[in-house]
């Protein structure tokens, strides 16, 4: 994934703020990349405009040569449905459906056959240790669980990017762990790129890069192993 | 996404907000059983008229007189037709038209065993006259080659009378016969009936017409039940009798059937139309009867009649007027019940723009992980069109229950009064297949048109802020 002089400005009443300023990024595939910065960084404003889910101003994101701001609303979902899955803090999870069924949602919108995705979603459930919570709705769950059935989500379509938004902002540090070493086992496991996005420097050492960003630039990025020094 | 998962999401989130899905619901089920029952009056009034005018004739049968046909002022339009054998074909030509007799008038006293009475006897084709909507009660109909034979109405045998009750009445013994009971048509079965013709100024010659009685016709209280029918050759002969003795086609006008009756002459029923009563000749047809296959047929071959100058009348014509009345009633029941479904519409879009308020983080959940706005969109119209779909069948249950009662009602006033033994009236609400069929596709197209708005409100929805962390 390619991310090329990437702006993004938001009007706000009067005022035009830049939350985005002429970015460059390459992302390699099977990468764990953190991004990492204080709130009004702007980095939850690159992840979403990475996936697709907002237009840049300017600027240009590619995915396997693919150009995203050319492309058609319907057919940016049908990329994100095949192949990019999402974690977020707040888990999202429907709370009217039961895991299961959440789990199996986007393949409901892929249009895949029951068995099919019933199977898959199950399958999931139980490699992340849900085997026993599988009709249970999401308020009848912890957020460590809950985190984990977004988690079985997010992986359902057999994504080659994940994005995380903030995974473990809700997790007691112990949760934290137990959730972190299921991502990273899964890059390291299937060669997913997993983009996560985190204000907490703790976690930047499960990243395989690390980007810091401040006032919509990135300010420094650092390469496995070299743990960051706070300035 | 396919349609059943589609339908079970839908069907889903509409169960999650019971109550107000019920509410929705309701004012749609009130507004469908307002539709379907004021438009089951407007049918159910069409089709009770339709019924009276059919009781008394057939709607497929078209009567061609003889003389002119007048416009709205009374001005006669172009000239009286001849009723003859060329015009039997000139009709016969007509698109439309599938059978066609010329019939003969005549009338007068008959007797069979030891009973008289009177007689209208009308010639027909033979040929044509199971294409007349006639069936036989007993025995059969007329039949090509038939001579002398006769087919009589289901009511013609309480027209005759035995000899003696006759002459007890003329003494003044017996009141007139105001409560006649109703005899077995089958009395008549098989009889010789026989009417005695006197012909000549002076009546100097005397002619009896013998006919076997091969059939009675079905229907009571209809135009034919008092008719009896015979070969028209044979009323042919009748009438040249008469003719022939009074001076031929010239003395038309004057002509009359004149029959024997307890010793006196009675003369009965001028033939022929009467303004243009002069043109008629002898030998022409009394009327003639034109046969079509539906009312529709009845109303086109009227109107080609017409414009081709013959003097037609059917009952078709009559329920023309009818139908454009009830019509009007109609579209006013009917415009009532739309304004009521109108207000169930806008009680569904209210519903989901309630729905969607409270389901925007979910449907921007929905859009991240790969939900197209078609997605999104038709999951908000099949909510809406269940709506409408639970709220038109239910309203359908309730039409047939609102409608059996009205007819139950309506019953006890419309037979009361009524002589016993007539037919039932039938109910004032009526819901024909295809309304109840149209109720419940309009209830869901009303539910979709008013899921629409909602529906593209939730597609514009920015997932970003569906999302944003709080």
């Amino acid at each position: 994934m390619k991310v090329t002089a990437l702006t993004k400005k938001y009007r706000i009443g009067q005022e035009i703020v830049t939350a985005l300023d002429r970015v460059d990024l390459t992302v390699k595939q099977g990468e764990f990349l953190c991004i990492l910065g204080t709130s009004g960084s702007g980095k939850s404003t690159l992840l979403h405009l990475m996936a697709g889910l907002e237009r840049p101003t300017k600027g240009d994101i590619s995915i396997n040569g693919k150009t995203l701001s050319g492309m058609k609303e319907k057919d940016m979902a049908l990329f994100r449905r095949k192949h990019m899955g999402f974690v977020f803090q707040s888990y999202n999870l429907i709370p009217t459906m039961t895991a299961l069924e959440n789990v199996s949602l986007p393949l409901i919108f892929d249009g895949s056959d029951t068995r099919e995705r019933v199977g898959k979603a199950r399958e999931l459930l139980i490699q992340l240790g849900l085997k026993d919570r599988f009709r249970h709705k999401p308020q009848e769950m912890s957020g460590g669980q809950q985190q984990r059935v977004s988690i079985a989500r997010a992986l359902v379509n057999n994504p080659r990017i994940l994005f995380a938004d903030e995974p473990t902002g809700n997790l007691d540090s112990k949760t934290t762990k137990e959730i972190m070493e299921i991502l990273r086992e899964k890059v390291s496991q299937s060669g997913l790129t997993l983009v996560m996005v985190t204000h907490d420097n703790e976690l930047a050492e499960y990243a395989d890069r690390c980007i810091y960003m401040v006032d919509g630039m990135i300010t420094q990025i650092v390469e496995k192993g070299a743990r960051h020094e706070e300035a | 996404m396919n349609k059943l998962d589609l339908l079970q999401l839908a069907q889903k989130s509409l169960w999650r907000r019971k109550a107000r899905t019920i509410l929705t619901v309701t004012g749609v089920m009130i507004g469908t059983t307002a539709i379907v029952v004021m438009l089951s009056l407007g049918i159910g009034l069409n089709e009770s008229q339709r019924r009276s005018m059919e009781s008394w004739g057939s709607l497929n049968v078209i009567r061609v007189q003889p003389g002119t046909n007048y416009d709205n002022e009374g001005n006669p339009l172009g000239e009286a037709k001849r009723l003859n054998d060329e015009t039997v074909e000139e009709i016969k030509a007509i698109d439309g038209v599938w059978a066609v007799t010329p019939a003969y008038d005549a009338g007068g006293e008959a007797r069979f065993g030891r009973k008289r009475g009177g007689l209208q006897l009308i010639g027909v084709d033979p040929a044509a006259m199971e294409n007349l909507e006639f069936t036989p009660l007993l025995g059969r109909l007329l039949e090509p080659g038939d001579r002398n034979v006769i087919v009589v109405g289901s009511e013609v045998i309480n027209q005759f009378q035995d000899e003696a009750d006759i002459k007890k009445m003329q003494r003044g013994m017996m009141i007139s016969p105001g409560m006649r009971e109703d005899k077995d048509p089958a009395d008549i079965m098989d009889q010789r009936l026989t009417m005695e013709l006197y012909s000549g100024t002076n009546r100097e010659q005397k002619k009896v017409f013998a006919f076997q009685v091969v059939g009675v016709l079905e229907g009571e209280q209809k135009e034919h039940s008092y008719q009896a029918y015979a070969p028209i050759e044979d009323v042919k002969k009748m009438r040249r009798f008469l003719n022939q003795a009074s001076g031929g086609s010239t003395s038309s006008m004057s002509r009359e059937i004149a029959m024997k009756m307890g010793g006196g002459a009675v003369s009965v029923r001028r033939v022929g139309g009467s303004k243009s009563s002069s043109r008629i000749e002898a030998d022409d047809y009394s009327y003639i009867l034109v046969h079509t296959k539906d009312v529709s047929d009845t109303k086109i071959v009227s109107q080609a009649l017409k414009d081709q100058g013959f003097n037609s009348w059917s009952m078709a014509d009559q329920l023309e007027g009818i139908e454009k009345t009830s019509r009007t009633i109609q579209a006013i029941l009917g415009g009532i019940g739309a304004i009521t479904l109108l207000v169930a519409a806008i009680g569904i879009t209210n519903t989901m723009i309630m729905a969607i308020y409270e389901r925007t983080r979910e449907i921007g959940i929905m859009k991240v992980i790969g939900a197209t706005f078609r997605d999104i969109h038709s999951m908000f119209l099949a909510e809406a069109g269940l709506i409408g779909f639970f709220g038109g069948i239910i309203g359908l249950g309730l039409s047939y229950t609102v409608s059996y009662v009205i007819n139950q009602i309506s019953k006890d006033f419309m037979n009361r009064g009524m002589p016993p033994g007539t037919e039932e009236a039938i109910g004032i609400s009526l819901i024909p297949g295809w309304l109840a069929l149209f109720a419940v596709l309009f209830a869901i197209m009303i539910g979709i048109l008013a899921g629409l708005y909602p529906a593209n409100r939730a597609v514009r929805l920015s997932p970003i802020n569906a999302i944003r962390n709080d």
